[in-house]
């Protein structure tokens, strides 16, 4: 079935295009999309049905406050901004170069190298990630203020995963 | 100065069944006879006995037990590794000198070497007893132009090359994935790897091996005495360091130079012919979960190899193995 972000890249789609209705029919999940260009508040119901599992019917509501006019000279503005406004927060995401565990501190005992509120800058060490025994010190790349700790001491992480988030200075 | 000195053992060494003239070492080096002497009392200081007799020349007649920057490099057969040897008879960790050497600018290939570590680190700083003059406390600093993800394979790499230079001696080492060498189911080396990485680059990485060697029973600190063992204790006998450390360099070299030619395959064939344990039960604790599981071997890409709790193959790269031994 669809992603949530399928759906809503979809939507952007339909948003910026002429095509009022839309179907999509897979595997026995229908996603249906109606444009209502007739109010000025625009209310569009994505619903998601499957059949199989009772209890996962969904509705995805997107909300599009603009009016008809506004839609036409800047259709996606707003729907493009909404996850932006969400990550005011940060700017920068430290990412893991390799699967492993990820260690917040040089041991057990010490402390964590860095907290929300530290400061940064491209050579700090802000983890470590261990695998087979090889331990990959990780440096920020970067200069501001960890943000988000997205990950918790001893747990795995994959490959590109975020483990920090930092707003840039 | 450093290579003159190389020469001159080398030249007393090829000659050591006779006199060799202080004229003749003069001419061959190209330097005085004073400067020929001065050298002499610089190698008796590295524990090298020379005789010396006037008219006749001088005599090499014992080398060094002691390990240091001139009797690691006399006769060690590598290209590239150990090129720059840094010697320390006492520090705190031989990584700690790396990470220093190597954040300074450190060639590719340079060794630190110490007789003791007052620090020796294990895994997550766990302490690493490292005795004077009785085991190898080595780092090893690389710079390989491979991406990150892949650099744990080197700590499987190095493992191999360990287990083979125990080999070729005729001892039978296992190795406890990822890189414990094992003796009769005790440890005898570890090895530590640490790395600077960018994301898509290294811009080193120090590999560190300890080995206890020459240390009897009473050497080893009760807490780890059970676990724990030396070349000495397994098979009876003392063995020189800097023959051990040329060995592994040599070794370490050859099987790096396959590594970044053919990649890891060749190095998971030869890790599962050591390999601890293969085929046998395993419990395995992660942050999250725990389980019993089969050990299968590794990956192409070294990973652990076992079974989930469904029984389906899946990969480790980083848990606590209980080995149920």
């Amino acid at each position: 079935m669809l992603k949530v972000q399928e759906i809503r890249e979809l939507i952007k789609l339909i948003d910026e295009s002429s095509i009022n209705e839309f179907t999509y029919e897979t595997n026995g999940t229908t996603v249906s999309m109606k444009k209502s260009l007739e109010t000025k508040e625009v209310h569009q119901p994505v619903t998601v049905k499957q059949p199989v599992e009772v209890n996962t019917e969904e509705t995805v509501k997107v909300e599009s406050s603009n009016n008809v006019t506004e839609q036409d000279t800047a259709p996606t503005k707003e729907v493009e901004n909404k996850p932006e406004e969400e990550s005011k927060t940060y700017d920068y995401e430290i990412t893991s170069p390799m699967v492993g565990t990820f260690y917040r501190a040089p041991n057990p005992e010490s402390d964590p190298y860095v907290e929300v509120g530290s400061k940064v800058n491209n050579e700090t060490i802000v983890c470590i990630v261990e695998a087979m025994k090889l331990f990959n010190e990780i440096e920020a790349e970067t200069k501001g203020e960890i943000t988000e700790v997205l990950v918790e001491n001893g747990e795995l992480v994959e490959y590109g995963q975020p483990l920090f988030r930092v707003k840039t200075k | 100065m450093e290579s003159t000195r190389n020469q001159l053992i080398d030249l007393l060494a090829r000659n050591s069944d006779r006199f060799i003239s202080g004229q003749m070492l003069s001419e061959h080096l190209n330097i005085t006879r004073s400067a020929i002497w001065k050298h002499m009392k610089e190698l008796e200081k590295d524990g090298y006995v020379i005789e010396g007799v006037s008219k006749k020349g001088y005599r090499i007649i014992r080398f060094p037990d002691k390990v240091s920057e001139n009797t690691i490099k006399w006769g060690l057969d590598t290209e590239w590794l150990g090129n720059t040897i840094i010697h320390k008879e006492q520090t705190t960790s031989t990584q700690h000198i790396a990470h220093q050497a190597a954040q300074n600018g450190a060639a590719h290939g340079t060794i630190i070497v110490a007789d003791e570590q007052t620090q020796g680190k294990g895994r997550l700083q766990r302490p690493w007893h490292s005795a004077k003059n009785l085991g190898i406390w080595l780092s090893i600093i690389i710079r390989p132009s491979i991406l990150p993800y892949l650099a744990p394979q080197l700590t499987l790499m190095t493992a191999t090359v360990l287990a083979d230079v125990l080999h070729n001696k005729g001892i039978e080492p296992k190795i406890k994935w990822p890189n414990d060498i094992l003796i009769n189911q005790s440890k005898v080396a570890g090895i530590l790897t640490e790395m600077q990485a960018e994301q898509d680059q290294i811009q080193y990485i120090v590999i560190g091996i300890g080995m206890n060697v020459n240390h009897k029973q009473h050497d080893l600190p009760e807490d780890v005495n059970r676990k724990a063992t030396s070349l000495t204790i397994e098979t009876n006998k003392s063995w020189d360091i800097n023959k051990l450390i040329q060995d592994i360099l040599k070794q370490f070299e050859d099987t790096y130079a396959d590594y970044i030619d053919n990649g890891f395959i060749d190095i998971k064939k030869n890790w599962e012919n050591y390999g601890f344990r293969i085929g046998k039960p395993i419990y395995i604790s992660t942050l999250k979960e725990k389980w019993a599981g089969k050990f299968l071997g590794i990956a192409e890409d070294g990973a652990l190899l076992t079974t989930d709790k469904n029984g389906d193959t899946c990969k480790i790269y980083s848990a606590d193995i209980d080995w149920l031994v």
